[in-house]
């Protein structure tokens, strides 16, 4: 799976790059096992820190979505992580308000949000 | 372990013209920091202080513990250096100056500099004279880099470079970090190079140090407000506001920077001005640097 990332873009690029891993994961792009490319080798790729990198895979395995293993590399979790429902669920009320205020900044009415989400939800099953 | 150290840094070229008014920062080993400023602002004054080229009126600065200027020699052989204006000599031929460099550093590595040579396309034979701009400054760099310092100190290096080159640039500094685990201190007007590869940024302004903050909570926590601009005491009343860090006028709104996330800075607009729904954004590094430098000004 190729990663971009955009450095003007408002998410930190740590945290673009857990959406996409997090995407990849969702919409069965990523495989459990399917291994990632070393923290060092997709900073170069990217062009951006290591540490950057680092960072987004050690959220990513604190979430239980990816493992690491010594002198292996870095995996997608074979099982999908124990849910901590309650924050998980106010993650995505934060991430739906966002995408309503900004549907509402540029005019974009509900229903058009709406058909927005199910086209991407087609795309995603694919 | 703390690689380079600023301390209270004062400087001035003239009496009564301060440069550096107190500078104080540091950087832990394997850090890549951007500095950040106007043109002006002191910074490649201040990459010249730490490099021993010239001299602090008041302050200290430590690299490794050692003074740059009383431990020259040891300093110099583990910190690499490229800045905008490098001069190299212009008779001698990229072989030359290559070997000069080599002379120097007792830890130079032949693979690296072959590689980087290799990389960037250099002819050994060529003149420096008869170099672009952007072939000129990789031989700068492959000369700062390939005795794998410990510390590397970069004064707009890409400046005046095409975005290829730049970017060529860029790769080479993150393979460096990715090998040796440098250190990295370096200053750009380009805020994307400093987005990518950068950890942290300090941002000086008029002497002094204005910022100093771990660039991924910049964005998480830190928000541009704009408001209607209202009647005469509301600037003020922004400017008074708890997390204000700066307030600037724009046509007929005012952009304020707050220390908060956007809900609370919402929240607080709400609040304290009853302006419902104020538009509140996370803020990118080139905004930040226009909102605070150019609201002081």
């Amino acid at each position: 799976m190729q990663l971009h990332i955009n450095p003007s873009d408002e998410l930190p690029i740590y945290r673009q790059i857990m959406h996409q891993i997090t995407d990849g994961i969702a919409g069965g792009r990523l495989a459990p096992g399917d291994q990632l490319p070393s923290h060092r080798d997709l900073a170069a790729q990217l062009v951006i820190a290591p540490l950057t990198v680092k960072k987004a895979y050690d959220e990513l395995e604190l979430q239980g979505l990816i493992t690491t293993l010594r002198g292996k590399g870095t995996f997608v979790s074979e099982r999908r992580p124990a849910l901590d429902l309650d924050q998980r669920r106010e993650r995505l009320r934060d991430a739906a308000q966002r995408l309503l205020s900004q549907a509402a900044l540029i005019g974009v009415p509900f229903a058009e949000v709406m058909d927005l989400l199910e086209q991407i939800r087609k795309g995603m099953e694919q | 372990m703390r690689v380079l150290e600023f301390n209270n840094i004062h400087r001035a070229y003239k009496r009564g013209v301060d440069v550096l008014k107190g500078i104080s920062f540091s950087l832990e080993a394997g850090e890549v920091v951007g500095l950040l400023g106007k043109n002006g602002a002191g910074k490649t004054t201040l990459v010249r202080i730490a490099m021993g080229m010239i001299e602090a009126q008041e302050g200290t600065v430590r690299i490794f513990g050692l003074d740059p200027r009383e431990d020259a020699l040891e300093v110099k052989r583990r910190v690499g250096y490229v800045s905008e204006d490098q001069i190299l000599p212009e008779f001698l031929t990229v072989a030359e100056v290559i070997s000069l460099h080599r002379g120097l550093f007792p830890t130079w590595d032949d693979a690296l500099e072959r590689r980087l040579r290799e990389r960037f396309e250099l002819s050994p034979k060529a003149k420096i004279k008869t170099l672009s701009k952007g072939q000129a400054r990789q031989v700068a760099l492959l000369c700062a880099v390939a005795h794998r310092p410990e510390l590397l100190l970069l004064d707009e290096p890409a400046g005046g470079l095409d975005p290829a080159a730049r970017r060529e640039f860029l790769e080479t500094s993150i393979q460096l970090l990715n090998e040796a685990g440098s250190t990295i201190l370096f200053s750009s007007h380009h805020m994307t190079d400093v987005e990518r590869v950068a950890g942290r940024v300090v941002m000086i302004h008029e002497g002094r140090l204005l910022l100093d903050h771990a660039l991924d909570d910049l964005r998480e926590k830190y928000t541009l407000v704009l408001v209607p601009r209202g009647p005469e005491s509301r600037r003020k009343q922004l400017a008074g506001l708890k997390g204000c860090m700066s307030v600037r006028d724009q046509s007929d709104s005012l952009h304020a920077i707050f220390g908060f996330d956007p809900d609370r800075c919402r929240a607080l607009m709400e609040r304290e001005l009853g302006i419902q729904s104020a538009y509140c954004t996370p803020i990118a590094l080139e905004d930040m640097f226009i909102e605070l430098v150019g609201g002081r000004s």
